[in-house]
C-alpha cells in the first residue's frame, strides 16, 4: 500500500483527459472494419461450415420452459433425460397425437435424477413425467454437461432473464453466435497443437449436434447425417469419452451407490404420485459402439429393469418394440431428424398401450 | 446488472439518452440515481434496502458530526456510521466465517457447540459501497469534507451505477462536486469513453474470461496435485485473469460515467510492471488501498510510531485488507504475506537504499520480476479454494514436486497463457510510466480505429459467457 505519513487533505475532483484525436473518424472507422470482420466471420460459418442461425439452448432458455411447470399447465407433460430425450422427441408430433405441448426440460450430456428430485419436489407439478435414460450418465456425480442449470434457474436474476429475451434475436439471426463457434472453443480444437505426453484426459468439447426451437424442440443437425468427416468428428468425440469412462468403484461400493440411486428413484416416483402425477421411464435408441460400450457397462437387467422395478412405473425400452429400434441413429446416439416424427408417434402409441394395459390411466397420454 | 450483458447494452442506451434529453440536471440526477437503483436492483431487488439504509444513516450522521461541536459526541456519531455499515458488511459477509470459527474454537476447547445454518445471500458489492459511505462520514468527521448540500446528489454518489458494485471506490470530495453542476459530455468524451469501455470488455469477455480462466480453473480445480511447469502456468493464468477481470471492469465503470460526463480517477497503473510492493500498491487497486491508508493505516499511526509500530500497522492493515476480500483464512494470508512483503521492503530501503545499483536498468528489471514472481505466489491463496490446495501449489511452485502429479494443461493452454502473459508483462513494462491518454494521443488515427475494431470484434466473435466479474463476490 502507498506509505505516506499522512493525508489530511481530501481527494480532489479529477478531470480525465481525452486524447486530442478526430474521435469521429476514429469510430467510424472501427465500426465499419469491426463489421467487415464480423461479416467474413459470420460469412465463413454460414457457407463453408453450413451454419444456421439456432436457439443457443442457454439455462436462460432451459429456465424459462421450466417455469412453464411453475405455471401449472393442465396435462403438463415433462420431459427429462439427457441428448436422446431431448433429440429424439418430437414435441409437435407429441402434442398432435396427445394434445399436450410438451415440457422438454433434457439436458445433453447430463443425469435425469436431479432434475427428477427437482420436480418431485416442486407441488406446483401433478401431471406426467417422462424420464429419458441413458444408463452410463445415471453414474454421473451431480447432473454432469449442465451441472449450474438448477442453481441458475433458482438464482436467476431478473437481469439474466432479460438478456436471455434479449440474445434470441441474436440466436435466430447470426449462425456464427453459437457455442459451437465461440473464439476460444474453436481455437483449442485447431489439429496444429501438438498432443502433450502424459496428459491426463480431457473430454473433448462435443460439436454443434442439433437445431433447436424456442421451446427446446431440437432435431439432430442435418449435417451430422449428411457430412461424413463432421459426423466422424462426433463419433470420434464419443469414442474418446467412452474409452475414458472412469474405473467403476469397488463392488460393494457401487451396490450401496446403485441402491441409494433406486431409493431415490422411488421416493421421487412416490412423491409425484401423491400429488396425482405420474412417471414413465423411456430408453431411447443407441447403435455400434455406443450401445456395445452400454450393453457392457450398464447390462440391461443390471440398471433398466431395476430402476423400473424399483419406481412401480411403466418403462418402454426401444428393443422391445421393432418401431422404436427401426430408426437412424447416424452418430450412434440420437434419431436422424428425418425419423424422430415416426419414432414419436409409434413411442405415444406404445405408451398409451403399455399404460392402459397396466391400468394406469392418464389424460396427458389419452391412456 | 453485468456490464458484459445485452441488458446492459439496453439500460445503457436508455439512459444515455435521458442523460442527454433536454430536460432539467435535476431531473437528470433523479434519472440517473433511479438507473442506478435499478442496475442494482437487476440482481436482487431487495437488496435496495440496503442502499437505502447505508444512504440515510450516513445523511443523518455526517450532518449531525458536522453540527456537533464537543469531539466525544463526534465521535459517538462517527461511531454509529462505521458500526452499522460494518455490521452490514459482517452480517452479510463475515456472518457464516465468525460461526464456523466460533464452532471451532468451542471444538478446539471441547465445547460441544454447533454453528447455525446461515444460508444468507452476499449482497453483490457490499464491501464497496459500504467503505464509499463510511469515507463520507469519516471525511466529515476528520473535516476534510463538509456535508453534501443535497440528499439527491449524496445518494446519487452512494449509487451512482457505473462504480456501485466493483469500483473505484470513489471519495465523496472526488463525486459529490461533479453532481452540483450541469455536466454532459462532449462528443470527444462520449466517443473515448465508449473506447474505454470497450477495453475494458476486451480485458473481460477475451483475456480473463476467453483466454486465461479455462488454464487457472483447470489447474485450481485439478483433483490431483500439478506439476511444476503446470503449477506456475496455472499461477500465471490466474494472475493475468484477476487483473484483466478487475480492471477491466474498472475501465468500463471510468468509460460509462465519461460517457455520462463524469471522471473516476484510475485503480489500475499498470501494476505487473510494480517494482517492489509499496509501488505495486500504487498501482493495483488504488482505490481500495489508499482507503485503507487514510481510513486505517495512518489513524493506526502510519509510520509515525517508530519502526517496530510501522511494521505492526502495515501488517494489521494488509491483514485486514486481505480479510475485506473475503471470508476465508487464505485471503487473510493473501494480505498476511503482502503485509510481510512491504515490511521486508522497507527494512532492504533503509539498509540499502542508496545503494548505487539500485537506480541501473537491469537491477530494476530484477526488482520487477522479483515483484511479479512473489506477487503470484501470493495469488495461490487468493485463489485456492483452501489451504491444502494453496499449500500443494506453492510447494510445487518452489520446486517440492509431489508424487503422484497429473498434466492438466493441454499445448493449446500453454500457448495461450505464455502469449497472454508475456503480452501483459510487456504492455505494463512499455507503459509503466505512461498514460493511457498519451500513448493513445501519439499513435496515429487509423491505428487506434483499427485496435478499437480488432478489439470490439474479438468481443462479438469470442462470444463471451456472461460470467460475473470476480470481484463481485467481495
Amino acid at each position: 500500500m502507498p506509505s505516506s505519513t499522512s493525508s489530511s487533505e481530501s481527494e480532489p475532483v479529477i478531470l480525465r483527459p481525452v486524447p486530442e484525436l478526430r474521435w469521429p473518424r476514429v469510430a467510424v472507422v472501427a465500426l465499419l472494419l469491426a463489421a467487415v470482420g464480423l461479416g467474413g466471420w459470420e460469412a465463413y460459418w454460414r457457407v463453408a461450415q453450413q451454419y444456421e442461425a439456432s436457439y443457443r439452448n442457454s439455462d436462460g432458455q432451459w429456465a424459462e420452459v421450466r417455469r412453464r411447470v411453475d405455471a401449472g399447465e393442465p396435462n403438463a407433460t415433462v420431459f427429462i433425460g439427457s441428448s436422446r430425450t431431448l433429440f429424439d422427441i418430437d414435441l409437435d408430433v407429441w402434442k398432435e397425437a396427445t394434445g399436450v405441448h410438451g415440457i422438454q426440460l433434457a439436458l445433453e450430456g447430463s443425469n435425469p435424477l436431479p432434475v427428477l428430485s427437482d420436480i418431485a419436489n416442486d407441488d406446483d407439478f401433478r401431471g406426467l413425467l417422462v424420464v429419458g435414460i441413458t444408463p452410463p450418465l445415471l453414474f454421473l456425480p451431480g447432473i454432469g454437461h449442465r451441472a449450474g442449470v438448477l442453481e441458475y434457474y433458482y438464482d436467476e436474476t431478473p437481469s439474466q432473464r432479460i438478456s436471455t429475451r434479449l440474445s434470441y434475436p441474436l440466436e435466430t439471426t447470426f449462425a456464427y453466435y453459437n457455442i459451437d463457434t465461440k473464439l476460444f472453443t474453436v481455437l483449442a480444437r485447431q489439429p496444429w497443437w501438438p498432443s502433450r505426453p502424459n496428459l491426463a484426459f480431457q473430454q473433448p468439447e462435443v460439436r454443434k449436434l442439433e437445431h433447436m426451437r424456442r421451446d427446446r424442440q431440437a432435431d439432430l443437425w442435418e449435417r451430422v447425417e449428411t457430412d461424413p468427416e463432421f459426423r466422424a468428428i462426433v463419433t470420434g468425440t464419443w469414442q474418446a469419452i467412452l474409452e475414458n469412462l472412469p474405473p467403476p468403484p469397488p463392488e460393494e461400493v457401487a451396490r450401496a451407490q446403485f441402491q441409494a440411486l433406486l431409493d431415490q428413484v422411488a421416493g421421487n416416483v412416490a412423491k409425484i404420485r401423491a400429488r396425482g402425477g405420474e412417471v414413465v421411464f423411456i430408453r431411447p435408441p443407441s447403435s455400434d459402439v455406443f450401445r456395445e460400450v452400454e450393453r457392457k457397462i450398464t447390462p440391461r437387467e443390471r440398471v433398466w429393469e431395476p430402476i423400473v422395478g424399483a419406481a412401480g412405473a411403466v418403462g418402454v425400452h426401444f428393443e422391445d418394440y421393432p418401431a422404436l429400434s427401426d430408426v437412424r441413429t447416424p452418430e450412434w446416439s440420437h434419431i436422424a431428424a428425418a425419423d424422430k416424427a415416426r419414432w414419436t408417434r409409434a413411442l405415444v402409441g406404445i405408451l398409451q398401450k403399455v399404460m392402459t394395459e397396466r391400468g394406469v390411466h392418464r389424460p396427458e397420454v389419452g391412456s | 446488472m453485468l456490464f458484459n450483458s445485452l441488458t446492459f447494452i439496453v439500460f445503457f442506451a436508455v439512459v444515455l439518452a435521458l442523460h442527454n434529453a433536454p430536460l432539467p440536471w435535476k431531473v437528470k440526477k433523479t434519472n440517473l440515481l433511479l438507473a442506478s437503483y435499478v442496475f442494482y436492483a437487476a440482481w436482487n431487488p431487495p437488496f435496495v434496502i440496503l442502499l437505502w439504509i447505508s444512504t440515510l444513516l450516513d445523511w443523518r450522521v455526517a450532518k449531525r458530526i458536522y453540527a456537533e461541536q464537543r469531539l466525544s459526541r463526534r465521535r459517538a456519531w462517527v461511531a454509529v456510521s462505521v458500526l452499522v455499515n460494518l455490521g452490514l458488511l459482517g452480517y452479510f459477509k463475515y456472518g457464516e466465517f465468525l460461526l464456523e470459527n466460533w464452532q471451532a474454537l468451542m471444538s478446539a476447547i471441547g465445547v460441544a457447540w454447533t454453528a447455525p445454518d446461515w444460508d444468507i445471500v452476499l449482497p453483490v458489492g457490499i464491501s464497496f459501497y459500504t467503505f464509499q459511505t463510511m469515507a463520507y462520514s469519516l471525511d466529515v468527521y476528520l473535516r476534510r469534507a463538509k456535508p453534501a448540500d443535497s440528499l439527491l446528489d449524496f445518494a446519487l454518489f452512494v449509487t451512482f451505477f457505473p462504480q456501485l458494485v466493483a469500483g473505484p471506490i470513489v471519495r465523496p470530495t472526488q463525486l459529490i462536486p461533479q453532481f452540483q453542476e450541469p455536466v454532459r459530455a462532449s462528443a470527444n468524451q462520449l466517443l473515448w469513453g465508449l473506447g474505454l469501455m470497450t477495453l475494458g470488455l476486451f480485458e473481460k469477455i477475451v483475456i480473463a474470461d476467453g483466454a486465461l480462466a479455462p488454464a487457472a480453473d483447470a489447474v485450481f480445480g485439478a483433483a490431483k496435485p500439478v506439476p511444476f511447469l503446470d503449477a506456475w502456468l496455472g499461477t500465471l493464468a490466474f494472475a493475468g485473469q484477476i487483473f484483466s477481470d478487475f480492471a477491466g471492469y474498472s475501465t468500463v465503470a471510468i468509460g460509462v460515467a465519461l460517457c455520462l460526463g463524469f471522471s473516476l480517477p484510475d485503480n489500475f497503473r499498470f501494476p505487473y510492471a510494480a517494482i517492489g510492493f509499496s509501488d505495486f500498491w500504487r498501482r493495483w487497486h488504488i482505490s481500495l488501498s489508499t482507503w485503507l491508508r487514510d481510513y486505517l493505516y495512518i489513524p493506526l499511526g502510519g509510520n509515525r510510531k517508530g519502526w517496530h509500530r510501522t511494521q505492526v500497522n502495515l501488517m494489521v492493515t494488509m491483514l485486514l485488507g486481505g480479510l475485506w476480500h473475503g471470508a476465508a483464512w487464505t485471503f487473510v494470508v493473501w494480505g498476511g504475506l503482502h503485509g510481510f512483503y512491504l515490511g521486508v521492503e522497507r527494512f532492504f530501503q533503509r539498509q540499502f537504499g542508496g545503494a548505487k545499483i539500485a537506480t541501473t536498468f537491469g537491477f530494476k528489471v530484477f526488482l520487477a520480476l522479483l515483484t511479479y514472481f512473489l506477487v503470484n505466489l501470493t495469488w495461490v491463496f487468493f485463489r485456492a479454494p483452501d489451504f491444502p490446495t494453496a499449500w500443494r501449489m506453492t510447494r510445487t511452485m518452489l520446486g517440492f514436486g509431489l508424487e503422484g502429479s497429473e498434466l492438466v494443461l493441454s499445448t493449446y493452454l500453454i500457448a495461450v497463457v505464455v502469449a497472454v502473459t508475456v503480452g501483459i508483462l510487456l504492455v505494463h513494462g512499455f507503459m509503466r510510466n505512461r498514460r493511457l491518454e498519451e500513448v493513445v494521443a501519439s499513435a496515429p488515427w487509423w491505428l487506434v480505429g483499427s485496435v478499437w475494431a480488432a478489439m470490439l470484434f474479438l468481443i462479438l466473435i469470442a462470444q463471451g459467457s456472461g460470467d460475473a466479474f470476480i470481484y463481485f463476490q467481495f
